[in-house]
């Protein structure tokens, strides 16, 4: 009898087993994608919500984590930099195979990143190298043009495909489902309307994924997006809007979180505009109305409170060279912008012009917009709030044609990311122009200490010269950065995602319970 | 009557040069380029005019336009996607064909729901039967598309959980998204419908049934309904090319993969190609759908038959 028991426990364990597994075997995690995918080649576009699709099929040398600090080792094992900084020579993992049961070479690496440098698209990825050569089968030697420290990017966004795979698909590659990554997840149908199918690689170097079937669907409208996570639709939904947070929590129960972006609004001031005789040129009236914005106001109306106030041009707790302190971060204080305002020559209050911003009229920077033009009249300054096409907006911006903005800036993963933002050679986000004829700015040190930063692989180094630099710019109370807004994340009941991310989330790290 | 027809489809070939033309002016004098949004604004200007080289982008206009005319005319090539680099047609046809569909059950429903009441409260006029339906398709028609697809998603997925919410695979997903397009323009059909009821009721023809002895029901279906039809037919085929177009809201509010949405995300890169297609396509669908309305009339309208068959002569 006892026998007969145990044999029929087991049996019932067995068959709960297989019914579980069977069940995690069937079971579909449909996540969302903001806008359809273009391509199955990763180089078709650097959209953020493209590339979150990508980073579940394809690899590169380096890895991202947001929730522990950044870059890691992924198909680099250990990477060598020479004395000149001019050389890095990448050691691979072994036992890396590619979907299509194709071992990982060196070649492989050299393939993908000379297809890289062909592309205009990566130009600001890969125009330091000089050049890509395989030692042997599991060393790739990168020779640069000049030191550039930033590397690391470079490494993290070029991802690695199959040589083989990619030649023998020829002009289709891309179009077509294929086993080109090193991923957890390879793609048995596409759609560029409606989304696509991946299935779990059972051969990944790291071991099969928990999650055998997933489904990336294309839903553009927030709110549709929302309401399908909320009909159970979606497993997992990411950049929820703030605005339905609440609804969101309701339903996922504990399964939900706001993680701090790193993502940041700033506050633009043109100190070349000719308004009311140029009175943003007047470092005075500038710092006024940087005293006169309350942080906290921009959260409240923007994020629910939920965001985090910025002093940095990016999150120190993700990019180890972003300075924390040495810096002027110009607390709210309205008295004191009030006594600025009259050593300005303004006792009275002056008009700085129009805060134009891009964007929806209820996006996170039009709200901005507004509470910056309420804080701003509360120390005397007036302003108009302007909301329009970012297509209209932005190349305003960058030939400053314009008063105060709103902006923001994201996707920063090195503190490099500032050129764009401070070097005259930029060509885009060059929002302020500090090299000017009529600069009251030190633009040649700023250029330099971009230059410096870039040109050492010290941490410590650049940490200080990067230091300098964001203190040059808060100096000129040009670009004041206000709020972190939060990202929201929640996912399904039957879900495990581990701590949850910003971006970059892994579908290989999640589990079903 | 096939002479007509005939006619009426070549004149589809200018129809077609005529979009193309207007399609790339407007492309053309519109300020930015494919290379720059697909690059972005950072990227260097060689690299974007190198592109544009390579997308053909930079042709002198006409150029362009005879280039792409012999490619779709000799090769029937519409080109490929500047975005995705795969086949337009490939693209485009198969959301044309969802939009389609969606369109005509739109219309269908719309029909359905607008021509019964519309005739019930012309031949109930003044009384309450007239007023209630009449009041509440004055509101209907008043509230955008969007509002009802948002309110059906409420109910329906939110709260009922019956219907899902986003894509276009079985036949469930296609209730809301035809609903929604089909209600605003069904309160239009209803008010049209009423009104050229009303006028109908009214004519000589009509008095002239009732006083013979003909039965109400003969009246009003078989004298006064078959005459008002003809502009309420000219109305519902309007509509069907205005939901061709206009079912973008339903398209992108539903995720349902639609010539109309395509159009929409792919004017953001200046993807011309596929905008060209897409919105010859619908030209082309709007043509067809005008021409089987003019056939309609002939088949309601012995006086119209009588014309076509005569030739025009009396």
């Amino acid at each position: 009898m006892k026998r007969l028991l145990i044999t029929l426990m087991v049996l019932l364990v067995a068959l709960t087993a297989c019914t579980a597994f069977a069940a995690n075997e069937e079971k579909l995690l449909v996540l969302r994608t903001e806008r359809s995918v273009p391509s199955l080649d990763w180089e078709q576009t650097t959209n953020t919500s493209n590339m979150k699709v990508w980073h579940q099929i394809f690899e590169g040398l380096y890895g991202m984590d947001e929730a522990n600090n950044g870059y890691y080792n992924e198909l680099a094992k250990e990477v060598k930099i020479s004395e000149d900084q001019l050389t890095y020579t990448v050691t691979l993992i072994d036992g890396v195979t590619f979907q299509n049961g194709d071992p990982m070479k060196a070649s492989d690496v050299v393939f993908s990143y000379n297809r890289a440098r062909k592309n205009s698209r990566f130009n600001y990825l890969t125009s330091m190298i000089e050049d890509v050569k395989a030692a042997d089968d599991k060393t790739v030697v990168f020779t640069l043009n000049k030191p550039y420290s930033p590397i690391a990017h470079t490494f993290f966004c070029v991802k690695i495909a199959s040589e083989r795979e990619v030649t023998e698909q020829g002009d289709r590659y891309g179009t077509i489902p294929h086993k080109a990554g090193t991923g957890a997840y390879y793609v048995t149908e596409f759609d560029v309307a409606t989304g696509m199918k991946m299935d779990a690689y059972e051969g990944y170097w790291r071991g099969a994924p928990n999650i055998k079937k997933i489904q990336y669907v294309v839903i553009d409208d927030l709110s549709a997006a929302v309401i399908a996570f909320k009909n159970n639709e979606l497993g997992y939904f990411e950049d929820i809007p703030l605005s339905e947070w609440d609804f969101i929590v309701e339903s996922s129960g504990t399964n939900n979180a706001l993680i701090k972006g790193n993502n940041i609004l700033f506050m633009g001031i043109n100190y070349l505009s000719p308004t009311n005789n140029n009175v943003l040129g007047n470092a005075k009236v500038r710092e006024a109305m940087f005293y006169a914005i309350n942080k906290n106001d921009i959260n409240i109306a923007v994020s629910n409170g939920k965001g985090v106030e910025a002093t940095q041009y990016m999150p120190s707790d993700i990019v180890a060279t972003s300075p924390v302190s040495g810096f002027k971060t110009y607390g709210y204080n309205v008295e004191r912008s009030k006594e600025l305002l009259k050593e300005a020559g303004y006792p009275d209050g002056v008009d700085v012009g129009t805060i134009l911003t891009y964007g929806a009229t209820s996006g996170s920077k039009a709200i901005m917009a507004q509470v910056l033009q309420a804080n701003l009249a509360e120390a005397g300054i007036t302003a108009q709030v302007s909301v329009m096409e970012a297509a209209v907006v932005t190349p305003r911006l960058y030939a400053q044609d314009y008063d105060v903005c709103v902006f923001s800036d994201y996707g920063n993963y090195d503190f490099n990311n500032i050129r764009q933002q401070v070097h005259s050679e930029s060509t885009g986000m060059y929002v302020v122009r500090y090299k000017d004829d009529s600069s009251p700015f030190n633009w040649q040190r700023i250029e330099e200490l971009v230059d410096a930063g870039v040109n050492t692989a010290d941490t410590a180094k650049r940490l200080e010269h990067y230091t300098e630099l964001w203190g040059i710019v808060m100096d000129s109370a040009t670009m004041l950065p206000c709020l972190h807004e939060p990202v929201g994340v929640a996912w399904a009941q039957a879900l495990d995602v581990g701590k949850p991310v910003p971006t970059y989330y892994k579908v290989r790290t999640f589990k079903w319970k | 009557m096939y002479r007509y027809v005939i006619k009426r489809l070549l004149f589809l070939i200018p129809t077609i040069f005529g979009v193309a033309f207007i399609i790339f002016l407007v492309m053309n004098i519109t300020p930015g380029d494919p290379a720059r949004a697909l690059l972005g604004l950072s990227a260097p200007q060689a690299d974007v005019d190198a592109l544009n080289h390579e997308l053909g982008y930079d042709l002198p206009f006409m150029q362009k336009y005879f280039n792409y005319l012999k490619n779709m005319i000799i090769h029937q090539d519409f080109g490929k996607s500047y975005y995705t680099k795969q086949s337009v047609f490939d693209e485009v046809w198969p959301r044309y064909i969802v939009t389609i569909k969606l369109a005509l059950v739109g219309v269908l429903l719309s029909s359905l729901i607008g021509i019964p009441p519309g005739i019930y409260t012309a031949v109930k006029q003044y009384s309450l039967w007239d007023t209630i339906p009449s009041v509440i398709a004055f509101f209907i028609a008043a509230i955008p598309a969007f509002v009802f697809g948002l309110l059906m998603l409420f109910i329906f997925s939110l709260k009922l959980n019956w219907l899902p919410s986003f894509g276009a695979t079985t036949i469930y997903h296609f209730i809301m998204p035809t609903l929604t397009i089909a209600i605003p323009p069904a309160a239009q059909v209803m008010r049209f419908t009423k009104s050229s009821m009303l006028e109908a009721i009214r004519q000589d023809y009509v008095r002239t049934a009732r006083a013979k002895g003909a039965s109400e029901r003969t009246v009003i279906w078989k004298h006064a309904l078959l005459n008002a039809l003809l502009p309420v037919i000219t109305q519902v085929g309007l509509s069907l090319g205005v939901l061709i177009c206009g079912a973008v809201v339903a398209e992108k509010m539903f995720s349902i993969p639609g010539i109309g949405s395509l159009i929409v995300d792919r004017i953001l890169f200046k993807d011309e190609p596929i905008i060209l297609a897409g919105t010859i396509l619908i030209s082309i669908c709007f043509t067809i759908v005008m021409l089987v309305v003019d056939m309609t009339y002939a088949f309601i309208d012995p006086r119209i038959r009588a014309k076509y068959t005569t030739g025009g002569k009396e």
